[in-house]
């Protein structure tokens, strides 16, 4: 035993009604100390994050932080003592400039430090997080993966001596991954004690010494961090096929974890299903989109692959018809269609499936589900209903759930399968493996190679470049809201522009 | 994480600061100096309408702080003015203090009344606030009919002359002052961040350290105070008072309206507001029926197509035309 432990909780329970979403959890965290947390969605990580950063009041247990039992000590209040947290999906005061963000934290913690200092001090942490260009703006135009970045921002304006990171690197390329670590690396010195939640391993592995592995609430393991991502146990049960497996994209023509792929039919002489030419797009004079050439054809499966801010997002929400390119033309069979409101192009058979998931809340899963295919003759959407439960027996079993009440990825299926529901000739997923665990992300591409069997078009952007590579017949690569190369999936992986892309240009 | 080359998101090139907010902020204190200047040679019409002016702008930009700066809406409007119209009375009656004096008590009164009641609603949030509000202006409203002490449904009836016409016009110009300063201060320091915050996300903010229970009670004070104020003034104009005027719910929908017409969370938005609706009430004095109908059209149609009032439209209007439009829907 070595002083005072920075934090110390102890069989800290959480129950919602008849569930118990954190079960008797004990965890110490020493000065100088990382833990990282992780664990399948919805094993309860977040609500552990909720429970130390007081939120949420457990049900059992007790808190001690730096000697205090703060069990029953408000959020604010533990705050103020240097409790800094982010949260998994950003919640930033969306009404305020990025910098007042960060100046609220400031303000409450030290009130009468003179305006200068405390904005001073807030443009540091912002130029450190990489937001500074945004300061002026309201935090409501930010994109999420710099929203992100700004809770982080925000937590280290609270000065905090224990800062706990809520999968803050969920969605980032290689470049600002190590970016990230790096970050993290140089906190070590400022913050005393770190619990960082997070999927990508390599921050994981290259952050914490100790590792803790929650599963149905439950602590699974603990231990040193390379014991535990050894272990056979945590693979079964979190880390699925990355279990073992090269961390860096693209580095060797890994052996595809679907089944093998077999080559469909398309009719290239036809009319192309979507069509963009010579797209420009961007928000305010920001410009995004640089010229953007892309064609689906009935039948493919298409992957939109590049670095955060090479316009990925951009492109799939002009695609969706909710942001109007100021140039070039989107034409849907051979039809021109640019500048068509989302609801016309929905009606065409154009469906999306966005980050972020945007379930309704109040609905049930199979609400949400139905709503997506208002005004089709009952026995019709009774059939897709089915259909969509088939490929996600998750879905299946929460019907009755509220849709938000589910973990990240059961979300992430709902947001499939409402997609799915309205049976469209073409789905644009974009990022839906974002803030997943390993093993979910497994299963999340095991449906779509099922879809994909079925003949159904799809374009997906994504992050993780070995899984779109598995599953597309054709890749676009962006880069500078460009596309920089494209061709058969076979022919972009054995293209060295690719590996010089990914790694080569964030940093 | 140093920003990252492909940054998509790049500040446009806005090197020049708009110029509105600058110019409202001379525009204030020249705006009620003229006022005060001209009140000697106003004709009794026009400081009629000056003084109902006046208050209103003043209850709206109470109300706007707790529900634009706050997100605090309240339906209870009608108990701040209310509380501070009888306060007045009972101070100048039973106590036989001047009316000025009497003045600010109405307005303590709000303040104390918003920190006896503080504990209760702010334990709801969102629309259950506004209905926890609503509930205790309307059980306010019973208990003033019906306690015969504070002169029961007939009232009570000042027992000093009230000032005259000029007089009046001149306590509604120093209530609109105390308002300004107290709403140049609540917006423009650091207070208001910390406002805002609570009403962006309560949650967050606690876990940024704001006290979000400590920074709604001042806000809740603060426009309280401002509201006896004004109700104060208003009894003290009437000379006679009775619960159905000063409770009711008409001072709530009136301020409601006058926000929402003139744009939640700016502070133009009240006087604006304001304008609005004394001239089109004006206007449509002899037609009370076609008032209410033409108000409700208007109330619907700034909802729908202006949520941020008519000052919010104007400021899009100039954006558009000072930094061009964006492609984005």
């Amino acid at each position: 035993m070595t002083g005072t432990p920075l934090l110390q909780a102890q069989g800290l329970v959480k129950r919602y009604g008849g569930v118990v979403a954190t079960d008797q959890v004990t965890l110490r965290i020493d000065p100088g100390e990382v833990l990282g947390v992780i664990g399948p969605n919805g094993a309860g990580k977040s609500t552990l994050i909720g429970l130390l950063g007081g939120e949420l009041a457990p049900s059992e247990g007790r808190i001690v932080y730096c000697g205090e039992d703060i069990t029953r000590v408000g959020a604010s209040e533990r705050a103020r003592r240097g409790i800094g947290r982010t949260y998994q999906i950003p919640r930033p005061f969306l009404d305020m400039t990025v910098r007042e963000n960060l100046l609220a934290a400031r303000h409450s913690v030290q009130a009468f430090e003179p305006a200068r200092q405390a904005a001073q001090a807030c443009d540091a942490i912002l130029e450190r997080c990489g937001l500074i260009d945004a300061a002026a703006r309201p935090a409501r135009e930010l994109p999420l993966l710099r929203r992100k970045r700004l809770e982080v921002a925000r937590a280290l304006a609270l000065g905090p001596k224990l800062l706990l990171l809520d999968e803050v690197g969920a969605g980032l390329v290689d470049a600002e991954v190590t970016e990230l670590i790096g970050l993290i690396q140089s906190l070590r010195h400022e913050v005393q004690g770190l619990v960082i939640i997070e999927h990508v391993l390599r921050v994981v592995r290259e952050c914490c010494e100790r590792l803790m592995v929650i599963n149905f609430g439950k602590t699974f393991a603990e231990g040193p961090t390379a014991q535990v991502m050894g272990s056979d146990e945590v693979a079964a049960i979190y880390l699925g096929t990355a279990h073992g497996k090269k961390a860096t994209p693209a580095a060797a023509p890994a052996a595809p974890a679907a089944p093998a792929k077999v080559a469909r039919p398309v009719d290239v002489r036809a009319e192309p299903l979507l069509a963009l030419q010579g797209v420009h797009a961007g928000y305010g004079l920001a410009r995004v989109l640089d010229g953007v050439d892309l064609q689906v054809r009935a039948g493919e499966v298409v992957a939109v692959l590049g670095t955060n801010g090479a316009g990925k997002t951009t492109l799939a929400r002009v695609i969706s018809g909710s942001l109007v390119p100021t140039a070039g033309t989107l034409r849907v069979d051979g039809h021109d269609r640019t500048g068509q409101p989302p609801h016309v192009l929905s009606r065409l058979g154009l469906a999306q499936c966005m980050e972020g998931r945007r379930i309704f809340g109040t609905l049930t899963v199979e609400e949400n589900l139905l709503l997506a295919a208002r005004g089709v003759r009952d026995t019709l959407r009774a059939e897709r209903l089915q259909r969509v439960y088939a490929l996600f027996p998750d879905l299946a079993q929460r019907r009755r759930n509220a849709g938000t009440s589910m973990s990240g990825g059961q979300q992430q299926m709902l947001a499939i399968g409402r997609a799915l529901m309205a049976q469209p000739r073409l789905i644009v997923f974009d990022e839906i493996s974002l803030g997943l665990a390993p093993i979910m992300m497994d299963r999340l591409y095991e449906a779509l190679a099922a879809l994909r069997a079925q003949g159904l078009t799809m374009l997906v952007v994504e992050q993780d470049v070995d899984r779109a590579l598995d599953l597309a017949d054709r890749v676009y690569v962006m880069e500078h809201g460009r596309i920089a190369l494209s061709g058969t999936a076979q022919a972009v992986r054995n293209d060295p522009q690719l590996r010089h892309l990914y790694i080569g240009t964030a940093d | 994480m140093a920003p990252p080359s492909t940054s998509a998101l790049r500040a446009p090139a806005m090197t020049a600061r708009p110029w509105w907010p600058e110019l409202w902020r001379t525009l204030i204190p020249a705006a009620l100096l003229l006022l005060a200047l001209m009140a000697p040679v106003m004709s009794d019409y026009a400081l009629e309408i000056g003084f109902r002016l006046l208050l209103l702008v003043a209850l709206a930009e109470a109300w706007n702080l707790m529900a634009g700066y706050g997100g605090l809406v309240s339906l209870g409007t009608a108990s701040f003015v209310g509380v501070g119209a009888y306060v007045l009375t009972g101070a100048v009656n039973k106590a036989g203090l001047h009316w000025a004096l009497a003045l600010p008590l109405g307005g303590l009164a709000g303040a104390l009344l918003a920190l006896v009641v503080s504990r209760a609603v702010f334990r709801l949030r969102g629309l259950y606030f506004t209905v926890g509000t609503l509930a205790l202006a309307e059980a306010l409203r019973l208990f003033m009919v019906n306690f015969a002490p504070f002169g029961g449904a007939t009232g009570l009836f000042l027992a000093v002359d009230p000032p005259g016409l000029q007089g009046l016009f001149g306590v509604a110009l120093s209530v609109l002052v105390v308002t300004t300063v107290v709403m140049e201060v609540a917006t423009r320091s650091r207070f208001s961040i910390l406002l805002r915050t609570v009403r962006d996300d309560e949650d967050a903010a606690a876990q940024v350290g704001v006290r979000p229970f400590r920074i709604k009670l001042i806000t809740f004070m603060l426009a309280s105070f401002l509201m006896g104020l004004a109700g104060a003034a208003q009894g003290l104009k009437l000379g006679a008072i009775e619960p159905y005027g000063m409770f009711g719910m008409n001072w709530t929908v009136t301020v409601l309206s006058v926000v929402v017409i003139g744009g939640q969370g700016l502070r133009a938005g009240p006087v604006v507001g304001a304008v609005f609706v004394v001239a089109l009430a004006e206007l449509l004095a002899d037609w009370p029926a076609v008032h209410l109908a033409i108000t409700g059209v208007i109330l619907i149609a700034v909802i729908r197509f202006a949520p941020q009032g008519l000052v919010g439209l104007g400021l899009a209007l100039l954006r558009r035309r000072d930094f061009g439009s964006g492609g984005a829907r």
